[in-house]
């Protein structure tokens, strides 16, 4: 048991570089160091981009099991966080259209009723609960580019390839999102 | 001059001028005072927008999804070629290539200084009593004399094959492919030269 701390310690301490090479060989633990490592990330991304937390869960055990089968093709495993979460945004969408798709029980599958409620993201600070409550107000494709941007780091060009669109428009619909959002916070303060 | 005319800068300007630092237009930009309180506006909410991922992360951390998530990818994660066990005549035993090979990475990591890298089994290890060659891809903390460290790794490797395995293994290849710095408050228990 003792060797089975040290042993995770020293997991723990290890570059992201050095466990993705490992998880990239095969290694079970090194892959789970940085699922822990980057897992809490991973689902507080997915649960602004999707639309319940479950389905946020889904969306990110599917993309720790493609990122898993998919490691060898990392190239530098320096970029391992971004990668995870590049994941995290394709699976997220794609869950989305396939909702849309198949979705006949639902005509409005971006009801802003069935994003997480503050109380499931437990968001701290009342001008913490002013942008939830505003981005919630947003329409979809807004929100996502701007959570795309803002959570991700994703470039114009990356938030295009997920989404399917142009950068022109991400870019576009990123300003109008944060036209709306600035305008909001400032009438809440 | 209208007070509330725009002076036609864009929201797309101004928020890739905060990002890069870089705008044809920046002498306009830094004298505007309308561009500079939307400036002001938009690094507030940047801020926020940490904030809010910051507490998300928390929420988001509970340590029974972790370990939930983390028995899932147990089940998912790949196995490798099956290896016979010795279980008498009527009985198929099997395990894992996948658990063997972690079960020599257990055994190196537990060694002070070791980080063991590439694992490979060699040889038909489908067929009982095929000759199979472990190789192993080692980096260790810079102070370890490598030769004790091989024949440490080595015994260790082969005692623990000998009670969880039914591998006729015929070496254990050590190659060392890097020395690292020590870890800051890393403790070993091996014995640094």
């Amino acid at each position: 048991m003792k060797e089975f701390q040290e042993r995770q310690d020293v997991l723990t301490q290890a570059p992201d570089a050095l466990l993705a090479e490992r998880a990239a060989d095969g290694d079970v633990a090194a892959f789970e160091t940085l699922t822990r490592r980057y897992g809490p990330l991973m689902r507080a991304y997915a649960r602004r981009l999707t639309r319940s937390v479950d389905e946020a869960d889904d969306v990110v055990q599917d993309a720790l099991i493609t990122a898993w089968t998919d490691m060898s093709k990392l190239r530098e495993g320096t970029a391992v966080k971004a990668w995870l979460m590049r994941i995290v945004a394709n699976r997220a969408v794609d869950a989305g259209r396939r909702r849309k798709s198949h979705g006949n029980v639902d005509d409005h599958p971006e009801a802003p009723d069935n994003m997480p409620t503050p109380e499931q993201l437990a968001v701290a600070g009342s001008q913490g609960a002013a942008l939830n409550r505003a981005l919630r107000g947003l329409p979809a494709e807004q929100r996502r580019c701007w959570v795309l941007k803002e959570f991700g780091g994703a470039s114009y060009e990356e938030i295009g390839q997920t989404l399917g669109i142009s950068a022109a428009s991400v870019r576009g619909r990123l300003a109008r999102a944060r036209t709306t959002l600035v305008k909001e916070m400032e009438e809440w303060r | 001059m209208n007070p509330t005319e725009s002076c036609g800068r864009s929201i797309e300007d101004l928020s890739d001028y905060l990002e890069t630092g870089i705008s044809t237009d920046f002498v306009h930009i830094e004298n505007c005072p309308q561009c500079q309180a939307r400036l002001a506006g938009l690094r507030s909410l940047g801020a926020l927008a940490q904030d809010l991922l910051h507490d998300d992360i928390a929420t988001a951390s509970e340590a029974g999804w972790l370990d939930s998530v983390v028995a899932n990818l147990r089940l998912e994660t790949r196995a490798g070629r099956s290896i016979p066990l010795d279980g008498g005549a009527l009985d198929t035993l099997t395990e894992t290539e996948g658990a063997v090979i972690a079960m020599i990475r257990a055994v190196g990591d537990s060694l002070g200084g070791v980080l063991i890298g590439r694992c490979r089994l060699a040889g038909d290890v489908t067929v009982a009593g095929a000759p199979v060659e472990v190789n192993i891809d080692v980096s260790t903390q810079y102070g370890y004399r490598l030769p004790t460290v091989a024949q440490e790794l080595r015994s260790a490797v082969l005692a623990e094959l000998l009670v969880h395995s039914d591998l006729n293994v015929v070496a254990v290849n050590v190659a060392f492919t890097g020395v690292r710095a020590p870890l800051d408050g890393a403790v070993d228990e091996g014995e640094p030269q």
